[in-house]
């Protein structure tokens, strides 16, 4: 990076820094003091009513009403069946480029996340989920440039994403434990489920046949809660590059405790390749908790191939830390995110859609999930330093919000990407079920063209 | 026309109320206490009802109004008939608890001043529950007041309204029927349970199906049991319900896991790992026996029934009293506490409907009436009536109707001496009750909470350093338990020199009532240092931030990765991640029988006075956090609360005013009025003092 670079990233880095020490109000008046008035009553009709589903049947999903009392299973469990549709269409028109000489992408991308919950009672259900708008990276739309690949985009399909149960088992057969002092309350998940832990950094899987097991609110001592779970995954299982391999097994314990002060995760995977020699061993430790006015969490996690390294396990680390905290005066939000990747660090399991396990150091780290549209600042740690510091606004009390974020990374080997972006994102709710999201960045390459990239999307909540 | 829909109106609204009483149903079951009307209403009742009856209506009222404001309160009228139809219908589907109390006076008396009495009443809920609608586009939908209004949110009442214009039943939040009228074993549903719907004379649910005392009753006493004859009803039948005697009963409500897989309250699956569970120890034994959150025997006592509960007749009715046998305790102790006037909590029989207010064979007054009788003046009271002036005037009389003559000074109903004293002899008893309850939930939390050793670690001229042990006093659950992330328990600690000058605290309360921590508006905005001592056992909201982690919240709505909150179920496995993706709770309370270590240190140059010196330690609860309020105050308070009125009850009691403007905390300490000891806010659980022989100026 030239000086003309640097020189850009400090005054950014001053300008979204700046109103996170926060200011007074200049009414002369402690604001601080909760109020002696008493605040208008807001009338029923003022508050939003319940926003209705695609599809309801039985009992409505959190609606008023009499509550259908349902049927006696043999066990003791008793079923209230209840259908319920629901789900998420994203569309946007976007233009990225990521820089380093790559061509532009240009396109108008949809995506529809389509679910049906079939709750069987209150801890036991089925879920069943689609994305037919879009398969395998490609988003159905069309597509403006580059050149050649021009066109409409058909990513129209009716694959199966999700089909899962979920429940618990001391629950599912009362009459096992009548009097119910028994600790039979496990939780129990199995069939195509999404995956997600250390913050996606360990795994970040939205399609996994799988199995699982879980005892929540186990009472250690000196603890305050505990969560123990093992999966066992036998199928769709994509790697760290992204790509499904056939013949893998995932093995995975996980644990969640809450202390006075912290809480603390510790995980650890172990993925075998039957058909291949890609077996590894994955770890990750976090300590998420609040210092003084400050907000923090500290990650390390590991990832070691048994065998060989390959794209999708490799030998590394990847050491990841978030500060934040809350500008005095306001509701705002200001971040301050940094990581080290040490060697090759791999996930154990990523999604076809999940990119690399940067995103949580910035906007500028993360794609968008819709399209072509990636991370301005790539999400793979391979060997490398970076981080992000960044202003969250809210207006309107919370109905729209502003975030500036200034990102960079720098490559700790000859060929990785060093860089570094700023960019901003707008979101407005419009109505009960609208949201707007604007988004623009810019980047400075070293060795290599600007980056840039916009994009306007509009994201309907059903 | 309009004269004779006027009169049908009033003949409506009339019968559409009296029927209940003259079938014997539903209005005989009421207690009227000829005690409690005065002497002035019960003439102008019969008088009015024979009118009414005689005339059909129009002969009564119709006079007094022109054609021309006839019409303009057609609507009105209409409304009162249709209101109270339909709440004769709707009586009939759910029985209120004040019919239950005409036979089971103990458990009324022992619920109404409950926090499942309250559960609805209170104006925290209702705009916690409405900021919370607010805030997640309505998506929340019933989902938190489905527990507290079971038979509102079966008749659909709004979401979001004033409990003043809800169905009686609905006020009474968890009322009899909530747990007697449900015949099956849905687990934790989180509130979303069934309840059989019948009249009076159906059958209920109880722990035994043992129906041989009732047969008795109906036999001796001449109790109907067919909806369509007159004479006192009773339920023809109790069935066995067996779970109403497990823990899972409870288990129904309090376990809250919401649709996104947040696992809001967790006091049954606590429990459900706790050693109190291995011992084969119930929420009930602990919470419905005689000493509230503690057995008074092993539960491998084969006396234990005997020991743990009260023993008496289920039923008094006609002055039978039905055989003793084992007795729960119905007013389910807790830490919350009622911030409303005694005039409307604990929940009482003289409140009737607006649809009843110009009904004179209805008792008592409505809740809007109530509202303006001003209990702390000490309307009702020798002392007041015999000295009140004939100038007085009521506050409430809007002073620029000039048009009134000035005898009107005081308004209806309170205008009556003989009124004022029927209704404070409602608040009498209810601040008695209330003083019970404050007895009662200090020993529940002084079952609870322990504050054990004191170590000083260190004494001398160069600082003191000390630890404090507090620990669980249950082996059932974590403590605190339930709606955790908003109850406050701490250590309040002082350490002075021997002068009394205060040289080190910690859990002291900024001047909105909060401790200072992160949630003290004062610490947020650095008007008031953090407190980085501080001892406190209260989980906490965190949310996950669009970036930069997890932050904590007063409300546990995370609108920073999206500007729309919308809540639908989980998309991912719930059991298997234990939280939704974008918001959980930190849990920081106690195990079941553990404790924790609390850490003082006084720095050498805070010693600036002479020796000895000597720390002061308080272990406190209070219900929920001032923040709270002040994150909840935009929707608004029911009953016409201010923020600050709320806020008043929360913290009263417990303040020390030093005399500085900015440091003086909002509500008066020192306040003489005898209505400010209706309620206690923070308690004190446990006190302590250590002497730390040391000069600090060595």
């Amino acid at each position: 990076m030239n000086n003309g670079t640097r020189g850009l990233a400090a005054a950014t880095l001053l300008a979204v820094a700046a109103p996170a020490v926060g200011e007074p109000p200049q009414d002369g008046e402690h604001t601080s003091r909760i109020s002696d008035e008493p605040a208008p009553r807001i009338k029923p009709e003022d508050i939003p009513s319940r926003p209705s589903l695609l599809l309801e049947l039985g009992n409505p999903f959190l609606g008023s009403g009499p509550i259908d009392p349902g049927f006696e299973l043999p066990g003791g469990a008793v079923a209230q069946p209840s259908l319920w549709v629901f789900g998420t269409y994203r569309s946007a028109v976007q233009v990225f480029n990521q820089g380093r000489d790559t061509p532009n992408l240009s396109e108008w991308a949809n995506r529809l996340d389509l679910f049906a919950n079939l709750q069987l009672s209150g801890t036991e259900r089925v879920l069943f989920g689609i994305r037919p708008l879009d398969e395998d990276g490609t988003f159905s739309g069309y597509q403006f440039s580059p050149d050649g690949t021009d066109g409409s985009v058909d990513g129209f399909n009716f694959d199966v994403t999700t089909l899962f149960f979920e429940g618990d088992i001391g629950e599912m057969i009362p009459d096992a434990d009548p009097k119910d002092f028994a600790s039979l309350d496990w939780g129990i998940s199995v069939g195509r489920q999404p995956l997600f832990y250390q913050e996606g950094m360990l795994i970040d899987e939205d399609i996994i046949d799988a199995v699982g097991i879980t005892r929540n609110t186990l009472l250690p001592a000196g603890g305050s809660d505990l969560q123990l779970t093992f999966v066992y995954g036998w199928g769709r299982i994509s790697r760290n590059n992204n790509v499904e391999l056939s013949g893998q097994s995932l093995f995975g314990f996980f644990s969640a405790w809450d202390f006075p002060r912290t809480t603390i995760n510790a995980d650890v995977v172990y993925v075998h390749d039957g058909n291949g020699n890609t077996d590894g061993v994955f770890f990750g430790l976090s300590g998420v908790q609040r210092i003084g006015h400050f907000n923090t969490s500290f990650r390390v996690l590991g990832s070691h191939a048994t065998e060989r390294e390959t794209a999708a396990v490799s030998d590394g680390y990847l050491l990841f830390t978030e500060l934040s905290w809350t500008p005095p005066w306001t509701e705002n939000h200001a971040y301050v995110n940094a990581y080290w990747g040490i060697e090759d660090f791999s996930s154990a399991a990523r999604g076809e859609a999940s990119g690399g396990p940067l995103g949580r150091v910035g906007i500028m780290f993360a794609a968008v999930g819709l399209g072509r549209y990636g991370a301005p600042l790539g999400n793979r740690p391979n060997d490398s330093v970076g981080g992000a510091i960044g202003h969250q606004w809210f207006f309107d009390d919370t109905r729209k919000q502003f975030i500036v974020e200034l990102g960079s990374r720098y490559s700790t080997s000859s060929q990785g990407l060093t860089a570094v972006a700023l960019g901003g994102r707008y979101q407005q709710a419009m109505g009960r079920h609208w949201v707007l999201q604007l988004d623009a960045f810019g980047s400075l390459v070293h060795d290599g063209d600007e980056g840039y990239g916009a994009r306007a999307e509009i994201r309907y909540e059903f | 026309m309009v004269w004779s829909f006027v009169g049908a109106g009033r003949t409506v609204s009339w019968a559409g109320l009296v029927p209940a009483d003259n079938k014997g149903s539903a209005m005989e079951q009421r207690i009227v206490s000829p005690g409690r009307l005065s002497r002035h209403r019960r003439v102008m009742s019969v008088g009015i009802g024979v009118l009414a009856v005689a005339w059909g209506g129009p002969g009564l009222f119709g006079p007094a109004v022109s054609p021309a404001r006839a019409a303009d309160v057609e609507p009105d009228l209409q409304d009162i008939a249709d209101r109270a139809h339909e709440q004769l219908l709707l009586g009939e589907r759910f029985p209120s608890a004040t019919t239950c109390a005409a036979c089971h006076p103990k458990h009324y008396r022992e619920w109404s001043v409950s926090q499942h009495a309250y559960a609805q009443m209170s104006p925290i809920f209702n705009a916690m529950h409405g900021r919370i609608l607010q805030l997640t586009n309505g998506t929340n939908g019933d989902f938190c007041i489905r527990c507290h209004t079971p038979v509102g949110m079966i008749l659909k009442e709004p979401e979001f309204m004033s409990n003043i214009d809800r169905h009686p039943t609905s006020r009474e939040g968890v009322t009899c029927i909530v747990c007697h009228r449900v015949n099956k074993a849905y687990g934790k549903i989180s509130g979303r349970l069934a309840i059989v719907e019948g009249d009076l004379t159906q059958t209920i649910y109880g722990p035994s199906g043992d129906n041989t005392a009732l047969d008795d009753a109906i036999a001796d006493v001449g109790l109907v049991t067919d909806p369509n004859r007159g004479g006192l009803q009773v339920h023809g039948r109790i069935d066995k319900f067996f779970q109403i005697t497990t823990s899972a009963q409870c288990g129904t409500c309090h376990d809250v896991t919401l649709v996104n897989g947040f696992r809001l309250e967790e006091a049954f699956s606590e429990f459900k790992s706790s050693p109190a569970s291995r011992k084969g120890i119930s929420c009930q034994d602990c919470h419905m026996g005689m000493d509230p959150g503690r057995i008074l025997a092993e539960r491998s006592d084969p006396e234990f029934d005997r020991k743990n509960y009260d023993f008496g007749p289920a039923a008094t009715v006609r002055g039978y009293d039905t055989p003793a046998r084992k007795l729960t305790n119905h007013m389910f102790v807790g830490p919350d506490y009622s911030v409303l006037t005694p005039a409307l909590f604990p929940l009482h029989r003289l409140i009737k409907e607006e649809s009843e207010k110009d009904d004179v064979s209805a008792d008592g007054y409505t809740i809007r009436e109530w509202l303006r009788f001003k209990w702390k003046a000490g309307w009702g009271t020798d002392d007041f009536e015999d000295k009140v002036p004939d100038d007085y005037i009521d506050t409430a009389w809007d002073e620029s109707d000039t048009d009134r003559p000035a005898q009107y000074r005081w308004q209806e109903p309170w205008d009556s001496p003989d009124d004022r004293y029927d209704a404070r002899e409602v608040i009498q008893e209810n601040l008695v009750l209330l003083k019970d309850m404050e007895q009662q939930r200090l020993r529940l939390l002084q079952n609870g909470y322990k504050l054990s050793d004191v170590v000083t670690e260190r004494a001398d001229p160069g600082g003191i350093r000390f630890r404090v042990q507090v620990s669980s006093g249950t082996d059932g659950h974590n403590v605190p338990t339930g709606f955790d992330a908003e109850r406050l328990v701490w250590l309040f600690v002082q350490v002075m020199d021997a002068d009394g000058t205060v040289v080190m605290q910690s859990g002291d309360l900024d001047p909105n009532g909060d401790l200072r921590d992160l949630h003290s508006l004062y610490v947020h905005n650095h008007e008031l240092p953090l407190d980085s001592q501080l001892f406190s056992l209260q989980s906490r909201f965190v949310v996950r931030m669009v970036r930069g982690g997890e932050r904590e919240q007063v409300l546990a709505v995370n609108y920073s990765p999206s500007p729309l909150p919308f809540l639908r179920p989980e998309r991912r496995s719930s059991v298997l991640l234990g939280r939704p993706g974008g918001a959980r709770k930190h849990k920081q309370g106690i195990e079941p029988n553990g404790h924790r270590w609390a850490q003082y240190s006084v720095k050498k140059k805070q010693m600036t006075g002479p020796g000895p010196y000597r720390a002061v330690i308080q272990l406190k609860a209070a219900m929920v956090p001032v923040n709270l309020i002040n994150e909840i105050r935009r929707v608004g308070f029911d009953y016409n609360l201010s923020a600050r009125d709320v806020a008043q009850v929360l913290v009263h009691g417990h303040v020390i005013d030093t005399g500085d403007e900015f440091q003086r905390v909002i509500w008066n300490p020192d306040s003489e009025l005898p209505a400010d000891n209706q309620v206690v806010g923070h308690q004190v659980l446990w006190e302590r003092e250590v002497i730390f022989d040391v000069t600090g100026d060595e």
